[in-house]
């Protein structure tokens, strides 16, 4: 063994000369070359496979990135559209997705001319063909088409063709056929619909606003009231609690005449905005009229310059995160589900962190290091492995069902049998989530805790400090950076976790976030929205998976940026720790 | 070995101090699990002296200095006879408050380990841990102490600074003021110049020669030269057993026993 050591030094560097020098002299000395006889003695080979491995990996790492990053950072760039003429007669106009070759079906060829068919059969059978979104959900029931090459007769890209991001309905793509302003009949203009638009979809925001905020709150009022009502019954009884709940009706019905002012303003904005209308005609020259202010954006497609498409590409990024999702989710922002992942990583953390430090401080420092000990440790280990799935089951049968379940009894009886906290929701997938990476941090914490070397702990005992002061002064700082990494693996895996958290509080659209203006502003108990479920949600379980796909590939992209986001902070605290103190031994 | 040679008592021609012994060890035995560790040690340490505890490795010299201030409770599985009298006061006896104890014992260890705070935090923190909190108290304690460890020159600009960032020596003279904060009886040293150069070696035992008088010192170590150098009595132990205990000067020029004198002159061990 000695020797094969000493062939592996002139590979790793600093030691060569010595490695090289023994070699000269032996050769020198004997005239014989031992070296080349055994394989294993010579340590190059491995270290090749060992290169090779690490490269393997990098490049798959990288490359898997790269792939994300292309399709993620490319979805929001504009593309032309353009208009196909096919040999039938035929016309279509869209824009490209993808193209690809495929064998054309035997029940094809004999509808084709001789002239196509000759070409396949050139081709050995197998023909390109195109995916073009021609949009249009509502005329064509369907927002994708192949088209074949052989039956492309003629491609143009006529410039006055647009592309119209509607909000419901998805995109049309076509001719402005004409625009209603004021109820009055107009023609195109450009300056005057880009005008129009932004008013149409300022009303658009105020009816909204209106909507949601307002009557949002007098809802909400309403309800209370009404909660209230219920509360007062069910604690004093019917006769006893007759005032409360008279002056409560009396309440409700002013909340209700507020309630009609507030509704009779919005169908006022609505009438209004019904006057300003645009019509849009296909290739096929149907037109569907629409109000201007269901218009999100539109551009002509084939008339940008770069500075048009710049512009274009931030502002879908601008609505992609700042905004909430339409169209079954597959256009649109994911506000909501970026800040359903933060605030549910965050308050993951906030459970997490605490009760694995405390497990892992009893375990190192407080328990007697026996069998049961390691049963305990064995135990812990392998909760980690248990699949995530199951922590679901877990928590949606023990958090939500059973202690949510009990809650709602305690302090929300007026809300039966509409459950409170005896469903799914944001405090229960974060106690989950927090079940799940436990095992994480407690093993991190304990590595760390093994860590701090018994000289510091003597020194403090023999200082005359108590236990509870060595670990609280001197084991738990110097533990710190390690116990960080722990919460970091568990950040990270907490926050990439779908599975349980479709049991226990995930929603494909939830109608309001956890945090919000009303009393008392952080609602735990509602359910919540999660990039990972959107990724899920929107590629495999909308209504058109193609139109959903570019989504998928954005909200990834996104998905794993927050999670560096939120690593990289944590790791600039952990070696703001470090560096507090270390500052190098000796 | 020879079996017979090591039940014979231990040869006693110590220096007294007028003062008497601060701390007394009788009739000691230690067994680590089924291990004894030391036979029947008798010791006294005398008030104000510097007592060295000299042996091969593994005699036991630094388990015993452990049992000073009853470190060794750490370790599981450990079996104590006998008795260790500080003032009067069995340290092993029952009710008595280990963290007091340790209070008038401080402790230098082999390797410096200074904790991971401001050279400030590390003096104060025998005080802190007290529950001293008044900033006059510890600015007082932090100066006193470091002036006692010869390292207020060095460390007074950087108070706040990591302890981390001394060198190896300045980290031992650090850990030799936080010993000296609380203004112990009794100082124990354990090889406190194994891991430093000889320039801190130097420094670190002319400063041992500086609290002579001031603390009584008990220093384990391995180099007889140091021992002969700064110890006024010095105990020979060997395989658990102190074989002999007297005045250093004795034992490193005349010893009584021939083992003793085996070891010093460097015929083992």
């Amino acid at each position: 063994m000695t020797t094969s050591t000493d062939h592996d030094i002139p590979a790793s560097g600093g030691a060569g000369l010595a490695g090289i020098a023994a070699r000269e002299s032996v050769r020198g000395g004997r005239r014989v070359r031992r070296f080349s006889a055994d394989i294993s003695a010579v340590g190059e080979p491995g270290l090749w496979a060992l290169g090779g491995a690490l490269a393997l990996g990098i490049i798959l790492i990288a490359g898997f990135l790269a792939f994300i990053a292309w399709n993620g950072i490319a979805t929001f760039w504009p593309k032309p559209i353009e208009q196909v003429e096919l040999r039938d007669g035929d016309v279509l106009a869209g824009v490209v997705r993808r193209g690809g070759t495929y064998r054309v079906g035997a029940d094809v060829l004999p509808r084709l001319s001789d002239e196509q068919r000759a070409e396949i059969e050139g081709d050995l059978g197998f023909a390109n063909r195109t995916l073009y979104q021609t949009a249009n959900y509502d005329l064509y029931g369907d927002d994708f088409r192949w088209v074949s090459e052989f039956e492309v007769a003629n491609v143009t890209r006529p410039a006055d063709f647009h592309y119209f991001e509607r909000q419901t309905w998805g995109v049309f793509i076509g001719r402005v056929a004409g625009l209603t302003i004021d109820g009055e009949a107009r023609a195109f203009d450009p300056a005057l619909m880009e005008r129009e638009q932004a008013a149409a979809r300022d009303r658009f925001h105020d009816i909204r606003q209106l909507e949601q905020r307002d009557i949002g709150r007098i809802n909400h009022q309403i309800e209370r009231e009404r909660l209230n009502q219920r509360r007062a019954v069910l604690r004093q009884g019917e006769e006893a609690a007759a005032p409360t709940v008279a002056a409560s009706q009396a309440r409700i019905a002013e909340l209700q005449a507020e309630f009609q002012i507030l509704q009779t303003r919005v169908n006022e904005i609505r009438e209004n905005d019904r006057r300003y209308r645009v019509q849009m005609e296909e290739v096929g020259g149907r037109t569907v009229d629409t109000e201007l202010s269901q218009i999100v954006r539109y551009f002509a497609a084939n008339q940008l310059s770069l500075l048009d498409k710049i512009g274009i590409y931030f502002s879908r990024w601008w609505e992609f995160v700042s905004a909430e999702p339409r169209e079954a989710n597959t256009q649109g922002g994911v506000l909501p589900a970026i800040f359903g992942t933060v605030a549910m990583t965050l308050l993951m953390v906030v459970f997490v962190a605490p009760f694995g430090v405390i497990t892992a401080l009893y375990l190192r420092e407080y328990a007697k290091q026996g069998r049961l000990t390691s049963i305990v440790r064995i135990s812990v280990n392998n909760l980690a492995g248990v699949p995530s799935i199951v922590y679901g089951v877990f928590g949606l049968g023990f958090f939500a069902y059973t202690m949510g379940g009990t809650i709602d009894q305690l302090f929300y009886p007026e809300n039966l049998p509409n459950p409170t906290f005896g469903k799914g929701g944001i405090l229960w997938a974060s106690l989950t989530l927090a079940l799940l990476t436990v095992p994480v941090v407690i093993v991190a914490s304990e590595e760390a805790l093994a860590a701090v070397p018994r000289s510091m702990r003597e020194g403090s005992l023999a200082c005359g400090a108590s236990k509870w002061q060595t670990i609280r002064y001197v084991v738990l700082p110097k533990a710190l950076p390690g116990i960080m990494t722990g919460m970091i693996l568990a950040m990270a895996r907490g926050a990439g976790e779908v599975a349980p958290l479709m049991l226990v509080g995930v929603v494909k659209l939830a109608p309001a976030l956890p945090i919000d203006t009303f009393f008392p502003f952080i609602h735990l108990d509602r359910s919540f929205m999660h990039l990972g479920f959107h990724i899920f949600d929107v590629g495999f379980q909308s209504r058109n998976s193609e139109a959903g796909k570019p989504m998928v590939f954005v909200t990834t992209l996104l998905l794993l940026a927050l999670i560096v986001a939120m690593n990289a902070t944590a790791i600039i605290i952990r070696n703001r720790l470090k560096r507090r103190y270390a500052t190098g031994q000796f | 070995m020879n079996t017979t040679l090591d039940i014979e008592p231990t040869d006693y021609h110590i220096t007294r101090s007028p003062d008497g012994p601060v701390l007394e060890i009788k009739d000691f035995n230690l067994w680590y699990g089924q291990a004894q560790a030391l036979f029947d040690c008798n010791l006294d340490i005398q008030k104000g002296m510097v007592t060295a505890l000299i042996g091969p490795s593994g005699c036991g010299k630094s388990t015993m200095l452990r049992c000073l201030n009853r470190m060794n409770d750490l370790v599981d599985d450990l079996r104590i006879d006998g008795r260790i009298l500080a003032d009067g006061f069995d340290i092993y006896g029952p009710g008595v408050d280990v963290i007091a104890l340790r209070k008038r014992m401080g402790m230098v260890f082999q390797k410096p380990n200074p904790f991971a705070m401001s050279i400030y935090d590390n003096i104060s923190y025998p005080l802190r841990v007290d529950g001293v909190t008044r900033k006059s108290v510890l600015d007082e304690t932090v100066e006193r102490a470091l002036r006692s460890a010869a390292l207020w020159d060095e460390a007074k600009d950087r108070l706040q600074e990591s302890a981390l960032g001394l060198s190896g020596g300045q980290q031992q003279r650090l850990c030799i003021a936080r010993a000296v904060a609380s203004d112990p009886e009794v100082l124990l040293m354990d090889e406190p110049c194994s891991a430093l150069d000889p320039i801190a070696t130097a420094k670190i035992e002319s400063l041992i020669t500086d609290l002579r008088g001031q603390y009584s010192i008990v220093i384990v170590t391995h180099s007889m030269s140091q021992a002969a150098r700064v110890s006024d009595n010095t105990a020979f132990m060997y395989l658990g057993r102190i074989i002999e205990y007297g005045e250093t000067e004795t034992i490193f020029t005349r010893p009584h026993k021939s083992r003793t004198n085996d070891y010093v002159t460097g015929r083992f061990g």
